[in-house]
């Protein structure tokens, strides 16, 4: 009988786990990180980023522009989707570089505090 | 113990299944409505007539139209016979007023059959405002509680839509290749827009007060529910009514089978005084 509950248990959860989908702003989000990653890997040619990053650009901005027209996500958003509308200058990159027209890279770092003024008023100290 | 356990669910699954058969044939004739969740929107004279279309097509309606039909029959019928009554002998007055009492059974079975064919109509229709006032209350509530996400969400839109044609300008200088979505998003927009435009240009757009103050559209279906709500208890009044009509069936009914005894009756008394009585039966001797 136990046994028999336990089998039905993991059938039921299974039917009702399967009905889960992937939100389009997770799927935004993990093209981003792609896109951060490609800006700051150090291992590839200065060329070859550029051309790397043309190509993720339009990926990113199709994921954008759906996600943005995206009306499922208005019933019941969870706290990722709400975090990500409230900052629109670093989940949508793309639209965020085009509006200011500056490249991804130098809008994301502006966004999280790497300006050059904010760099060149650094000093190097020995703690 | 595994095999009675295998035999108890074995037995609750088909019950289950046996209540589910027995629900949908109880069904049979329903009326389910079928309109689509954008047609809430429509002014309140549209929504009316768009369900009432609906319900012309479904089997309750068929299935009214036919009672009614049959009720129309019948008070023809009873009018003929009642006229038929003046000039009738003895015997066939009986038998006119046997078949009076025939048909009046029939209409007031008939009619007890379209009220409740009606009642199930306005069910129906109640239920269908009483879903719409839920959804009414429901998306009022999550525009409070998500009002600052969709804040947001707008006003993401609407900076998407400003720089969209800064989009078309990068994408023609890019050396990437654009989506097969780009291009479509780029289509779509532009009828979606030009639709928009058609839409707010409409002359009804203007007189559509449902889908532009909740309010109003809270107070128009509440208004729906209320004159829906009216007609039943109207019905119910036409139901006690039915039920007064058959009890006068039942009394004419009596009355016949009184009737019909009484003159057998008297028949019989004839018959027995002819035989029985020795003061009757003097002429026979006497002639």
């Amino acid at each position: 009988m136990l046994n028999l509950i336990r089998n039905l248990t993991v059938i039921l959860s299974f039917i009702i786990c399967s009905h889960a989908n992937a939100n389009s702003i997770d799927t935004l989000e993990r093209e981003r990180a792609k896109i951060l990653n490609l800006i700051l890997d150090k291992s590839i040619s200065i060329g070859e980023r550029k051309k790397r990053l043309e190509i993720s650009k339009m990926r990113l901005l199709d994921l954008e522009r759906m996600t943005i027209n995206d009306k499922n996500i208005n019933k019941n958003p969870n706290h990722r989707t709400i975090k990500a509308f409230e900052n629109f200058d670093l989940t949508f990159l793309v639209h965020s570089s085009l509006e200011k027209e500056k490249p991804i890279s130098v809008t994301w770092l502006e966004k999280i505090g790497f300006t050059t003024e904010n760099l060149m008023s650094t000093r190097v100290t020995r703690k | 113990m595994k095999n009675i356990n295998y035999r108890f669910i074995l037995i609750i699954t088909t019950s289950f299944f046996y209540s589910m058969a027995s629900f949908a044939n109880n069904s049979s004739g329903d009326w389910k409505p079928q309109i689509v969740e954008k047609m809430y929107l429509l002014p309140p004279k549209h929504l009316n007539k768009v369900l009432n279309n609906d319900f012309n097509k479904s089997m309750l309606a068929l299935n009214l139209q036919t009672t009614d039909n049959k009720i129309k029959d019948r008070i023809e019928k009873i009018s003929e016979l009642n006229s038929m009554l003046k000039g009738a002998s003895k015997n066939e007055t009986l038998e006119i007023k046997h078949q009076i009492i025939i048909n009046k059974r029939d209409y007031i079975k008939d009619m007890s059959n379209l009220l409740t064919m009606k009642r199930q109509k306005l069910d129906t229709k109640k239920s269908f405002f009483q879903k719409i006032q839920k959804n009414i209350r429901n998306s009022s509530l999550n525009r409070k509680t998500n009002s600052e996400f969709l804040n947001n969400k707008n006003n993401a839109l609407k900076r998407a839509e400003s720089i969209d044609f800064k989009i078309l300008d990068s994408a023609a200088h890019s050396m990437s290749k654009t989506s097969k979505y780009f291009k479509q998003y780029q289509i779509n927009k532009d009828a979606v827009k030009k639709l928009k435009l058609a839409i707010q240009k409409h002359p009804m757009s203007n007189k559509n007060i449902l889908s532009k103050d909740p309010k109003n559209k809270m107070e128009t279906v509440k208004n729906y529910v209320h004159n829906i709500d009216t007609e039943i208890s109207v019905l119910e009044m036409k139901e006690e009514m039915i039920n007064y009509m058959a009890k006068i069936v039942a009394l004419d009914a009596m009355s016949l089978a009184e009737e019909v005894a009484f003159d057998s009756q008297n028949q019989n008394e004839i018959v027995s005084t002819n035989f029985n009585d020795p003061v009757n039966v003097i002429s026979v001797f006497t002639n």
